[in-house]
């Protein structure tokens, strides 16, 4: 009995003083990690839609489903100079759930997007994201794209990263989800 | 405690992972590029020195019945500290890296060195343990990293090296690398998981053969020498 309570007494007083650690070091870096992200949205945002400002609007009360075609809408927000809609997604790449930003222009046209978070297969699937030039003119073909867009092999008119059909098919169908929904926004 | 001996053990004769065999699982997933390389090695060394000199200045007061938990407690509160710096300080890593370093709280290298190493030892012994076994791992994520961006997609220090704009190391990730020949040439195979495998099977079955040829030859030099002493002796 003694014994039981003293490798308690042991184990509680370790992780008492680690859990106090922790919380100094999170007191120190939650505003850096906070703005971080706030940084890293607002990049994406305005590299597939310039504006000074975004809305995030009530979507689901606007009659948009969340999940359209197996692609989530987690939320969608209204540039301020009225230019048009940048919606936030995440759906199933090939290894992973892929967060994007696709923008929407008041015609229902892409106007860009920016892949915010991927666990795509480097130097494959990746390349979608990535800076590289790959990256970008995969990332260029789907500006100016209507609902209609599909790949080369679907008879549309974007060409699939080399050996990563499914990282293709997945933002691609993305895209059209996020036009979709900002359709129905009317 | 024997510097030089560590040393060695770290790097080459008791090397984590081509010779203990383990934390081989992250080895294989985040070797794609030197940027993740040279990242989640230092970090997996900043972890190990940390935790070896906690474990092996708390030797004493740990109970044997109840270590593994302590040892668990103390590993996930440093890979948390990590977590959170790299999160705050290096977004790009943290990113890149993604759920390997929170994994690293069950990176069976750092639980093995307390329980292997630290348990026995003076906190200077352990310190060196962690910076050595550290280093031998981050050596061995460079080697494989190298390996499998140059023939995988012809690239070096992806990442970590940008000459878009001259010669410049960036810390942000976001540097191109160096294209040797094309990536259409490479074997992209070895960007996939079995990549890994294969790369690091191969880098295992050369280390085991140098540590044999070694092991023969110092036998052989020592026989050499007994038969002179011996020879020596007869005349």
């Amino acid at each position: 009995m003694k014994k039981i309570l003293k490798l308690t007494f042991i184990l509680f007083l370790i992780c008492a003083v680690t859990a106090g650690i922790l919380g100094g070091v999170n007191e120190l870096t939650y505003r850096r990690i906070d703005e971080q992200n706030r940084i890293k949205t607002v990049k994406a945002y305005s590299s597939v839609l310039p504006a000074d400002a975004y809305d995030e609007i009530d979507f689901a009360a606007a009659g948009v489903p969340e999940t359209i075609n197996k692609v989530t809408i987690d939320k969608i927000s209204k540039a301020a100079n009225g230019s048009g809609y940048v919606v936030e997604s995440t759906f199933s790449g090939a290894q992973g759930s892929i967060t994007m930003a696709c923008g929407v222009d008041n015609n229902l046209r892409c106007t860009g997007i920016s892949i915010i978070k991927h666990s795509e297969t480097s130097g494959l699937g990746a390349n979608a994201a990535s800076s590289s030039e790959v990256g970008v003119n995969f990332r260029a073909q789907f500006v100016g794209q209507d609902g209609g867009i599909a790949l080369k092999k679907s008879g549309g008119e974007i060409d699939a990263l080399s050996g990563a059909t499914i990282t293709s098919t997945a933002v691609t169908k993305a895209v059209a989800v996020a036009i979709e929904a900002v359709g129905m926004l009317g | 405690m024997n510097i030089k001996k560590q040393f060695k053990e770290g790097l080459i004769t008791n090397n984590p992972v081509l010779v203990q065999l383990i934390g081989m699982c992250a080895t294989m997933a985040i070797t794609t590029t030197l940027f993740n390389g040279v990242g989640m090695g230092l970090s997996v060394l900043i972890i190990l020195t940390c935790c070896n000199v906690v474990v092996s200045a708390l030797r004493k007061i740990i109970p044997n019945e109840i270590r593994l938990a302590i040892f668990v407690v103390i590993i996930a509160g440093f890979v948390t500290i990590v977590d959170l710096l790299l999160q705050a300080f290096i977004p790009a890593l943290s990113e890149a890296l993604g759920v390997f370093i929170p994994l690293i709280v069950v990176n069976c290298i750092i639980i093995g060195r307390a329980e292997a190493f630290c348990q026995k030892n003076t906190v200077g012994a352990s310190f060196f343990d962690g910076i050595f076994q550290g280093l031998g791992y981050t050596c061995v994520l460079i080697i494989m990293c190298v390996v499998r961006e140059l023939l995988g997609s012809g690239r070096f220090g992806g990442g970590l090296i940008d000459i878009a704009n001259g010669f410049r190391f960036t810390l942000d990730g976001t540097g191109g690398g160096i294209q040797i020949f094309p990536a259409d040439y490479g074997a992209s195979i070895l960007n996939l998981p079995f990549g890994g495998f294969l790369t690091l099977g191969t880098l295992i079955a050369v280390m085991q053969y140098a540590l044999k040829k070694a092991a023969k030859k110092k036998e052989l030099a020592e026989k050499a020498a007994a038969e002179a002493a011996e020879k020596e002796v007869e005349d």
